[in-house]
């Protein structure tokens, strides 16, 4: 009943976006100006009838009805409720209904939103979002469907796999995909606007809100999922260069790019072509991601037979990247005669050479990520590309970039005169410079470090300069005190200091990811009872051995009794637990944070026979906790930046 | 005309740059998958390389220290075995007779020096045959068997 009830839904919604995508075309050719109207009861229809399919299979996941395939699979008897719900999204056909659930969710937003105030552009953007749709409503209708039954019904499912029966697994995919679907919206409005050949900056400034949440989610997803592997998988990190982690942060740079130099073409009519790219290629590359994670061409290319899923994805980027710069090149005519760059030391200049930074990584990371895959299929060679060449390439790129940070918003339009390079950067680059010695003085030595922290000082005292003298002019002008004056400045331009605060956001998780890289330390031992071993300012005893029978798993938990220099701070226990349907154990690890490090504990191994002996791995990873703060700060940011805080007399960069 | 020389000139500094830490990157971190009988057969090549060598542990091969957490085994791929040296933690799959993949370089004494040992799956997540089959033989699931 459930299955027939999504099925049915599911292809009514496929054939509703078929309708979508031919009525405007219809209209364009000169049938009746009624066919543009069909665009949103499409869009409407399909929203209606995926969010009946997502709702029917939710359903399903919750009464356990094992007739439906993906529900075997996916949840047993024993699943607590909220992971069968969060089952919807964990494997692939349940992911990509997510998926389409939320890009339907998105796109019934902007009809509703749009439909009166741009008549005219609207239509187009409905189809776009019709296109896309309907790809994943056919995918999903044809050759991944969650709505499969089986028979003979099995008595028990198989259940979820257990590394994402975790409270952040139910937020990271679908922050993610908000943020990739929310990238859409931008790049449907740049496609109707190529389509129109209205290439003015109307598309973009409609669309600045959305980008920003979408660029939001994108950050959020990303660092959920930073911190979910960090927290759950157990190995004392937070980013693997994997290249599933890869595909999620790729659309980010591209997106990050955007949001910067569209603010040069809404001040100075520039970089036309180059920001309908960006938002054509961060687009391309949320398909692309679903290719790289969904195909299984990555862990290994043989894979490549397994499933279809990832050739239809390769057939549907072809078609998005050829539309899309076709598009582009046909409207090439109108996109000529821009102003050009006045000066090298100028706003604009500092924002394109964060463009160009931006994409670069982009270009390292991406050619990292399917080097593997060229090198099998050109040369014959199997290899694999490590961390160290993601780090080694990356790094230098990112140093660079928050040196743009502290330029950028501070730097003049146009040409900047030495007058106002003084005024803006003559202190805090005093101040920075002071701060390194310092840290040279603190035994901070090693160049990268030593080169980062110093830039991260340089960002922030840029900032908090630029704000004092702000609040100078505030005093002098209307008397205002410190905080009446922030208040002020940041009503009158929320743009500005809501992106500044995300820079502060910015700089706390490259400290975190600086300081982490840079002076970690770790330590593995088989210890027997009471032993200990020291590892900088603690020294951690084992305890002993507890073996638990769980809802889901057996567990055993190691404990261990924790001291910081001397002074005991309590027992932390890591566990390995058993699951019944998995091969291997999974590991909990435990950590304890303080602002300036964090010690992390990983249960590698024990005894069976005596329970007498356990191996354990301790790191000491400084400064991690700042990342998940800076991701925090990143929201208020962003939040200031979009909020309606009452009166907003002209928006600004 | 003039213009035009500078932003060429601009993006060839740009790109030689790219590729010059790319090229840095990729040599330090590449890493090229063996057969031990590959390795055999190039093995004076293969010495400054980083390497990731996958087969079979040999049966009988396996010293191990837990207490100083080393190990030392043969990997096979059925035609050539070669030994390897590990410290370290293994993951729980690693085991005589099993599939295992190692990540290191050849040290001077011809023998594998591995900073990584991943253990085969022939399927991540697939269920196990008898469905008991991952739970630690000692603590016999089910029963309360807290102890310290």
């Amino acid at each position: 009943m459930t299955a027939t009830l999504g099925q049915t839904s599911i292809v009514l919604a496929f054939l509703f976006a078929i309708w979508g995508v031919v009525s405007p075309i219809l209209a364009y050719r000169g049938h009746s100006e009624r066919y543009f109207a069909f665009t949103r009861i499409a869009i409407l229809a399909q929203f209606v009838l995926v969010t009946l399919a997502a709702a029917a299979l939710i359903y399903g996941l919750v009464t356990t009805d094992f007739s439906i395939r993906y529900v075997a699979f996916n949840t047993t008897r024993a699943t607590p409720i909220y992971y069968r719900v969060t089952g919807l999204w964990g494997a692939l056909e349940g992911s990509l209904l997510l998926w389409e659930w939320i890009l339907i969710i998105f796109s019934g937003l902007v009809a509703w939103i749009y439909w009166d105030r741009q008549r005219e552009t609207i239509p187009w953007v409905l189809m776009v979002f019709s296109i896309v749709s309907a790809f994943f409503l056919g995918v999903i209708a044809f050759i991944s469907n969650p709505f499969e039954t089986i028979s003979p019904v099995p008595l028990d499912g198989r259940g979820l796999n257990p590394l994402l029966e975790d409270a952040n697994m139910m937020t990271h995919p679908p922050l993610l995909y908000t943020g990739f679907v929310g990238l859409m919206v931008p790049y449907a409005f740049a496609i109707a606007a190529l389509i129109r050949g209205k290439l003015d900056e109307a598309w973009i400034v409609a669309t600045r809100r959305w980008t920003i949440i979408a660029w939001l989610f994108l950050t959020l997803g990303n660092l959920v999922g930073a911190w979910w592997s960090y927290h759950v998988l157990g190995w004392g990190g937070y980013w693997a260069w994997d290249p599933v982690e890869n595909a999620a942060f790729m659309p980010w740079l591209p997106a990050t790019a955007f949001l910067h130099s569209v603010q040069v073409q809404e001040r100075r009519r520039m970089l036309k072509v180059w920001n309908l790219s960006l938002i054509i290629i961060a687009f391309s590359l949320t398909i692309f991601g679903t290719f790289l994670t969904r195909s299984g061409i990555l862990s290994s290319i043989h894979a490549f037979s397994s499933g279809p899923v990832g050739g239809v994805f390769l057939v549907f980027l072809a078609v998005v990247l050829l539309g899309s710069f076709g598009l582009l090149a046909f409207r090439a005519e109108l996109l000529k005669g821009q102003p050009e760059v006045d000066s090298m030391v100028s706003r604009e200049s500092a924002f394109l050479l964060n463009n160009i930074v931006l994409v670069s990584a982009l270009f390292t990371i991406f050619l990292g990520t399917i080097f593997p895959l060229l090198s099998e299929a050109i040369a014959g060679t199997q290899v694999s590309v490590g961390a160290p060449y993601f780090n080694s390439v990356t790094v230098p790129l990112f140093l660079l970039l928050v040196f743009l940070m502290g330029v950028g918003p501070m730097i003049a339009w146009r040409r900047a005169s030495w007058d106002n390079l003084k005024r803006n950067f003559l202190w805090p680059s005093a101040g920075a410079l002071i701060f390194a010695i310092a840290l040279f003085f603190w035994k901070v030595r090693d160049f990268l470090p030593l080169l980062g922290f110093t830039l991260l000082a340089f960002v922030v005292l840029t900032i908090f300069y630029d704000t004092g003298l702000a609040l100078r002019a505030r005093r002098r002008i209307a008397g205002e005190g410190v905080f009446r004056g922030l208040v002020t400045l940041a009503r009158r331009n929320q743009r500005r200091y809501g992106g500044l605060v995300v820079h502060l956001g910015v700089v706390l998780i490259v400290l975190g990811i600086a300081g982490s890289m840079a002076y970690s330390v770790e330590r593995e031992a088989t210890m027997s009872l009471k032993e200990h071993l020291n590892i900088g300012r603690y020294l951690v005893q084992f305890e002993g051995l507890k073996g638990s029978q769980q809802p889901t798993h057996f567990r055993v938990e190691g404990s261990f009794r924790v001291f910081h220099r001397g002074e005991e701070w309590g027992v932390l226990s890591p566990a390995l637990k058993f699951f019944p349907n998995q091969q291997s154990p999974v590991g909990r690890a435990v950590h304890q944070s303080t602002i300036g490090e964090d010690l992390y504990l990983i249960l590698s191994g024990f005894s069976e026979l005596d329970k007498n002996q356990a191996t354990l791995k301790v790191l000491v990873r400084p400064l991690v906790v700042w990342i998940w703060v800076g991701g925090f700060v990143i929201v208020l940011g962003t939040l200031l930046a979009i909020l309606p805080l009452g009166k907003t007399p002209r928006e600004e960069a | 005309m003039h213009r035009s020389r500078r932003l060429i000139i601009g993006g060839l500094i740009i790109l030689a740059a790219l590729a010059y830490i790319i090229y840095g990157g990729m040599r330090e971190a590449i890493v090229y998958f063996v057969t031990p009988s590959e390795l055999r057969a190039t093995e004076a090549t293969a010495n400054d390389k980083f390497l990731r060598m996958g087969g079979m542990v040999v049966n009988g091969s396996l010293q191990k220290d837990v207490k100083n957490l080393t190990y030392r085994f043969e990997l096979t791929d059925g035609t050539a075995s070669f030994p390897v040296f590990f410290r370290g933690v293994p993951p729980d799959l690693f085991t005589e007779g099993k599939g295992a993949v190692v990540e290191g370089r050849i040290g001077a004494d011809g023998v594998f020096q591995a900073t990584t040992i991943m253990a085969k799956h022939a399927e991540e997540y697939s269920p196990h045959a008898d469905g008991k089959d991952g739970y630690p033989k000692s603590f016999v699931p089910g029963k309360e068997s807290a102890q310290q």
